[in-house]
């Protein structure tokens, strides 16, 4: 049941939103008398006109024994003084649990939200940072570049250098196999010229030399004698 | 007004009309609706606690299917707690002094859990007769007695209510004299 308050069906009927509570309820004096008696009152006898009221009325009661003073009277003041001193000492315990608990159902809802948006912004610093890691890619990737033109830039170089050692060895080759050619050539003149010379010596040549040697050789005798 | 021991036990009548069912009824007055807003003033908050409180101990050993009988257990005893203690209070009738309101309370919820008990589940209750580990010679003459019980129960839930209650409060009328 909803309890829609309008004053004698002027305006209509709203369901939601719903009007607010009043913060405190209304003003009551010793806990059970309204203050708009008291103000109701004042005008015609002032601020001592409810207690008279109250005094006099209790005393018509009790001499014209419309109430009877009875055994429920001692009970009653018994009853009365306890609970009274129970309220005095809890009520603001009582109070404060209740609003307590109030509080809590309160804090609960609104910590589901104060995390949803925790949790988004968490969310928003994580992506923050990954569009600041993004930028840092542009680096990343030069000095990648960089690194695989160097790469390229030595096998290129190293291979120049296996083509250039090979045309060396083919042409060194080349150069090897006509100097062998020509020592060789001259190995081979230089032997046939002796042979034929060795060959060409007659005996008779050869005698006549060996006798010019021995004469040549005794002439040097002398001098040498001489030198030691 | 001169009044004896007994005139709060005696049903209020005013000029010939009956107030039982007033006196009855007046506690549901102090339990104020439980309207849609989330957050209530601290007296709907402190009923809602007491309310919960209560509903979750008298729920806790059963499971699903006996969550059932929580309105009722619940509502019942919001009730009897209220009017037993506001009779506390001097000048006060309290209903549950009368045989005829406990008689009323107690034959029909024992005879339904009975009845249901029988339909559902006639084996088990009827096994509740007889306690565990008993002698075997013991066995016919534990199940009449246990059958007596069962019988008497109602009386016995009904009378006892009223004899607390009311010699409850003869007793506070006869010390404060």
């Amino acid at each position: 049941v909803l309890h829609t308050t309008r004053a004698l069906h002027t305006a209509q009927q709203r369901l939601a939103p719903l009007p607010p509570l009043p913060e405190k309820g209304g003003e009551v004096r010793y806990g059970l008398i309204p203050e708009e008696f008291f103000q109701f009152l004042y005008p015609k006898t002032g601020v001592t006109g409810p207690y008279m009221l109250g005094t006099g009325l209790l005393l018509y009661f009790l001499s014209k024994e419309i109430y009877v003073i009875n055994h429920e009277t001692v009970a009653a003041a018994c009853i009365l003084s306890v609970i009274i001193y129970g309220i005095k000492k809890y009520g603001s315990d009582v109070a404060a649990f209740a609003d307590k608990l109030n509080e809590e159902k309160v804090a609960k809802a609104l910590s589901v939200k104060n995390e949803a948006i925790k949790d988004l912004e968490t969310a928003i610093e994580q992506e923050k940072k990954e569009q600041w890691r993004v930028e840092g890619c542009k680096y990343l990737f030069d000095s990648k570049r960089n690194n695989v033109a160097m790469l390229l830039e030595t096998n290129y170089r190293e291979r120049l250098l296996t083509v250039y050692n090979e045309v060396k060895k083919r042409l060194d080759y080349q150069v090897a196999m006509q100097n062998l050619k020509r020592q060789k050539e001259q190995d081979h003149m230089i032997q046939w010229v002796e042979r034929n010379v060795a060959q060409s010596i007659t005996p008779q040549q050869q005698k006549e030399s060996i006798a010019k040697c021995i004469l040549d050789l005794k002439a040097l005798s002398k001098t040498a004698q001489a030198a030691v | 007004m001169n009044l004896s021991f007994f005139n709060q036990f005696t049903s209020p009548y005013l000029l010939g009309i009956p107030l039982i069912l007033l006196s009855v009824l007046f506690p549901t007055l102090l339990f104020p609706t439980p309207n849609n807003r989330w957050i209530t003033n601290r007296l709907s908050t402190l009923q809602l606690w007491l309310l919960n409180l209560i509903t979750k101990q008298l729920m806790i050993p059963l499971n699903k299917k006996g969550h059932k009988w929580a309105l009722i257990l619940t509502s019942l005893m919001i009730l009897l707690l209220t009017i037993n203690l506001l009779g506390l209070l001097p000048y006060t009738f309290t209903p549950t002094t009368q045989l005829s309101m406990n008689m009323a309370l107690a034959f029909p919820l024992w005879l339904a859990t009975l009845l249901t008990g029988l339909r559902n589940q006639p084996t088990t209750s009827l096994g509740h007769l007889l306690p565990e580990g008993t002698p075997t010679p013991l066995i016919p003459a534990l199940i009449m007695i246990e059958t007596a019980s069962l019988l008497i129960r109602p009386l016995a839930l009904g009378v006892r209510l009223t004899a607390n209650l009311t010699a409850g409060h003869l007793l506070i009328q006869l010390i404060s004299t």
